[in-house]
């Protein structure tokens, strides 16, 4: 997957709808079902299946950069929009989340990384407040934990049956040494992706994903 | 030997990521001594005190509206939220039984009263206090409906709390491991820094004990007055039953009145055993008033409220529970003396909160 560079600004990319975009390479992902056998939770487990989870099945991708900041644009099918707010008791946002292993280090990505090898997840979810998108690390199944500080900005628009959401971030966060990857132009990293499918209960480990790691080439 | 295929692999990751989850619910599980309660529903009067009690005390803030800690619903009815009692949950043998998430509207959104207009707006003569819309249901709605034919209508008042259960389907269905009990009392507590408002707790509890707060975005629950218990206080919602009726204490606390009732002379029973989550809340089954004939004459062959609808409640061991129960209060009626019964009315308040006879009044405010 390649990290197109690109010279637009940071406000102009993070819309969804940008002129931009249009230059920038697009590539389908399978999406899947984590596996349910792996959810920390038995009563997860006994109370779903598998069949049922992953309502996004295609994810569409691009990704650029302009030199000082990183881009992910993500788009996917979904009939319902949730939700801005979430009021109710039985309400799930629709969520989107970029993947990627600190360090480089070689991670289960259907485990959230392991002990020895953290994650970084950039994380947004419909009813996050305008521009908002939070970062936060894993080692392992059920241990994602939100820094305190978020240097991701995320823009998502629904319309006519799909979600568009843009993240980016500068390509370096040094504020974040242990909690987010580092990236530079001219660099590879590993990358995967997840999408939560509200309107379907999805949330936690229940959503589906991009099953493998994808080299993302930072065009230099 | 030979290697592994690849779906063998998977296999035995799977199964090393359950027996590592599994260990780690099991600590989680852990503790040293039980707290508990046993609320008797021969006394239970439905005041609505208890829910008063703990509403005022812990869920008065934004998002907090609808959450009432503590019920109290006449039985035989829908209860709170609406037909709790059919949404899965809780336990079959070993493995968890998916459950339902209740709405809002289940368990009754918190009303809006035009307290201005009546109170403050110079009309306190022409307008009626009343909530705003048309409300069709609310915690209690089926107040005194009960069940029955007349004149064999019967009803009963059944106080909840959470259950600080010894095998908690919350806890056992949070994939963060955010809930866990005390070690030191058996509490069951949801830490709100770990919570990320997921909601399978909500789902697998089959009492219905968890709500949603969607200003925190997290889960949250009775604490079993955890903060007061830590300072030998009594629960607020005992603490302020007219009925003498909510004890308190620990579980394996021989010579208090709740390990009799429980353990030794077995008239205390659990809510839905058959959930498979072990409550350490207990309830003293309603004794039934007698039956009434065609004829009109009191008719004791059967007790009014059937037993099948006890059963349903508290198990087969209501039978032999209820059984005692009427042998000591015949007992009684003969000019006899009942050491439970005397346990049960409770002639000194104090008695009934084992070690937590603290006057909340004597101790010192919080510092802000
Ligand atoms: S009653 Fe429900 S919320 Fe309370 S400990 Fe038991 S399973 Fe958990
Ligand atoms: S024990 Fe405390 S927190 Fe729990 S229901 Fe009673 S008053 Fe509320």
């Amino acid at each position: 997957m390649q990290c197109t560079k690109v010279s637009g600004s940071a406000e102009q990319l993070l819309d969804p709808a940008a002129a931009a975009w249009a230059g920038v390479p697009a590539e389908a992902l399978t999406m899947a079902a984590t596996p349910l056998a792996n959810q920390p939770s038995e009563y997860i487990k006994a109370s779903r299946d598998e069949k049922q989870i992953g309502k996004c099945r295609t994810l569409n991708v691009q990704s650029a950069h302009n030199g000082t900041e990183v881009f992910f644009r993500l788009s996917w099918g979904d009939e319902s929009e949730n939700d801005k707010e979430v009021t109710d008791t039985n309400m799930f946002p629709d969520g989107c989340g970029v993947l990627l292993p600190i360090g480089g280090g070689d991670a289960p990505i259907e485990e959230m990384g392991s002990k020895d090898v953290g994650v970084n997840a950039w994380f947004w979810r419909a009813n996050y407040k305008p521009d908002e998108a939070r970062n936060t690390f894993a080692h392992g199944l059920g241990s994602t934990e939100f820094s305190k500080t978020s240097s991701i900005r995320a823009r998502g628009a629904w319309q006519q049956g799909v979600w568009t959401v843009v993240f980016t971030r500068p390509l370096s966060v040094p504020e974040l040494e242990k909690e987010a990857v580092q990236l530079a132009a001219g660099k590879s990293v590993k990358v995967g992706f997840a999408v939560w499918e509200g309107g379907s209960g999805e949330r936690a480990g229940v959503k589906s994903f991009s099953k493998e790691w994808r080299d993302l080439v930072l065009d230099a | 030997m030979a290697e592994m295929t690849d779906e063998e692999k998977k296999a035995q990751r799977a199964k090393d990521l359950a027996n590592e989850s599994k260990s780690a619910k099991a600590q989680l599980k852990q503790c040293d001594r039980q707290l508990a309660m046993v609320f008797d529903l021969n006394k239970c009067l439905g005041c609505q005190t208890c829910t008063i009690a703990c509403k005022t005390l812990w869920t008065r803030d934004e998002g907090m509206e609808y959450q009432w800690w503590a019920t109290v619903n006449t039985q035989p009815g829908k209860g709170t939220p609406r037909d709790w009692q059919q949404m899965g949950g809780g336990f079959r043998g070993e493995e968890p039984r998916a459950g339902q998430l209740p709405s809002k509207r289940d368990f009754g959104e918190a009303w809006d009263f035009n307290y201005e207009e009546v109170f403050y707006g110079g009309k306190g003569n022409a307008a009626h206090l009343k909530p705003s819309g048309e409300p069709d249901w609310g915690p209690n709605w089926d107040e005194d409906q009960g069940g029955g034919k007349y004149p064999n209508s019967f009803y009963f008042y059944l106080p909840r709390i959470c259950n600080h259960c010894t095998n908690p389907a919350c806890l056992e269905a949070c994939p963060r491991n955010a809930i866990y009990k005390r070690k030191e009392d058996g509490i069951v507590l949801i830490s709100q820094d770990k919570c990320k408002g997921y909601r399978f707790c909500m789902e697998a509890c089959p009492y219905k004990k968890i709500y949603f707060n969607h200003v925190t975005q997290t889960s949250q629950k009775c604490i079993f007055c955890y903060p007061r218990i830590e300072k030998g206080v009594a629960n607020a919602c005992a603490r302020q039953c007219p009925g003498r009726l909510r004890f308190v204490g620990y579980l394996d606390d021989e010579s208090g009145p709740i390990f009799k009732l429980v353990k030794k002379w077995k008239v205390a029973l659990p809510l839905h055993p058959d959930r498979g989550t072990q409550p350490n809340i207990y309830y003293v089954p309603p004794i039934s008033p007698p039956r009434i004939d065609e004829q009109g004459n009191l008719d004791l062959a059967k007790p009014r409220i059937p037993t099948d609808y006890l059963k349903f409640l508290f198990g087969d061991e209501v039978e032999p529970a209820l059984e005692i129960l009427n042998a000591e209060m015949a007992k009684t009626k003969a000019g006899g003396k009942s050491e439970i019964l005397d346990t049960l009315i409770v002639y000194e308040w104090k008695s009934l909160f084992g070690p937590f006879t603290t006057d909340p009044s004597t101790i010192a405010p919080r510092s802000a």
